[in-house]
């Protein structure tokens, strides 16, 4: 059996997009830091998997938060593609793309990703208490630290700049090696 | 979402599943020239009525009726073409022609036979409004069409 066209796939990608049948749109790119999947929903990028992160569980979870009706199209999201191969591969110094936390259901998680994503820009990097008091509560690190475990869209919530206060470059969600790689091509290590 | 409506999977993962078989069956029913314009609008009909599908049961077959609606209508809002020189083939079930072609298929079958067959697969009816057109139960009417696709199935592969 023959494999269905890309053509044919596109196609039928950008029509659902026309006529807003899509409840959410989604990609798979290649960048030095492995195969990404990003998710767009209807105000931005709304979760990034990396490659460990099983793909039906990830799509399902889409289904769940934002309607069935989700769809591939490269198409679509080639600004999305663009501008994150760009600054993955050194190319671009921001990585500014248009955000939707709606995966993120707790208040105060959310605030701690908004005020990330707003304030802590390239280069720098701040501790999890100093972004706990960013956002409005300076003794809640702990839930800081948790909002940015769950950041659902890592790379452009950068919850890589965010470290612990003793010291080191702390976890991340994609594994420690990725933090170092993005702290390395931001120049901040 | 409402909290009772079924968990469907993304309809990204049916096509990646079920995609290439629906294009061989729409190349079937709808031939090669049409088959990728079918499929497409399949897909779109589809994608219009995922998220009020009140099951997450027999996606494949419904895709499967979706792409045979799609091939019917686009071949009626077609200018009348040349008949099909060949009869599509048959095989299971699934494998549903087109008016035409349909017609010509089931031609050697009795009238008690082709008139299940077109309600089926035609109109894409389910068996209790076969039921009701054809006077009998949906049992009856259930067993009257696997009947006939049986015999078709037979007369073809003979």
């Amino acid at each position: 059996m023959s494999p269905l066209p890309d053509s044919l796939l596109e196609a039928v990608a950008s029509a659902a997009v026309r006529e807003g049948l899509a409840d959410a749109v989604f990609t798979r790119l290649s960048t030095p830091l492995g195969r990404l999947l990003v998710v767009q929903g209807p105000e931005g990028i709304a979760r990034i998997g990396f490659e460990e992160e099983p793909e039906d569980a990830l799509l399902a979870g889409v289904a769940a938060e934002l309607g069935p009706r989700v769809i591939a199209s490269d198409r679509e999201l080639a600004g999305a593609r663009d501008a994150l191969s760009a600054y993955l591969e050194g190319d671009e110094d921001t990585l500014e793309l248009p955000v939707d936390l709606r995966f993120v259901h707790a208040p105060f998680r959310r605030i701690v990703l908004e005020t990330l994503h707003d304030t802590v820009a390239r280069g720098e990097v701040v501790t999890y208490g100093r972004l706990a008091e960013r956002s409005g509560n300076p003794k809640a690190f702990r839930a800081a630290a948790t909002a940015c475990a769950r950041n659902p869209v890592p790379l452009v919530v950068p919850c890589h700049r965010v470290v612990p206060s003793s010291g080191g470059i702390g976890n991340y969600g994609g594994g420690a090696a990725r933090k170092r790689v993005l702290l390395e091509l931001e120049g901040a290590l | 979402m409402t909290a009772n409506a079924p968990a469907l999977p993304p309809f990204w993962s049916l096509v990646e599943a079920h995609g290439d078989e629906l294009l061989a069956h729409a190349r079937r029913v709808a031939g090669p020239e049409h088959a990728e314009d079918v499929l497409q609008d399949a897909f779109l009909r589809a994608l219009r009525a995922y998220p009020r599908l009140r099951h997450a049961e027999h996606l494949r077959a419904w895709l499967y009726r979706v792409t045979t609606t799609a091939a019917i209508d686009a071949h009626r809002s077609r200018p009348r073409e040349r008949p099909v020189a060949e009869p599509p083939e048959v095989g299971v079930t699934d494998d549903v022609a087109l008016d035409g072609g349909f017609e010509a298929l089931i031609a050697p079958l009795p009238e008690a036979a082709r008139e299940p067959l077109r309600l089926r697969f035609v109109e894409d009816l389910d068996y209790d409004h076969i039921a009701g057109r054809l006077g009998c139960s949906p049992q009856a009417a259930r067993q009257r069409v696997s009947t006939a696709v049986r015999t078709l199935r037979e007369r073809h592969a003979a």
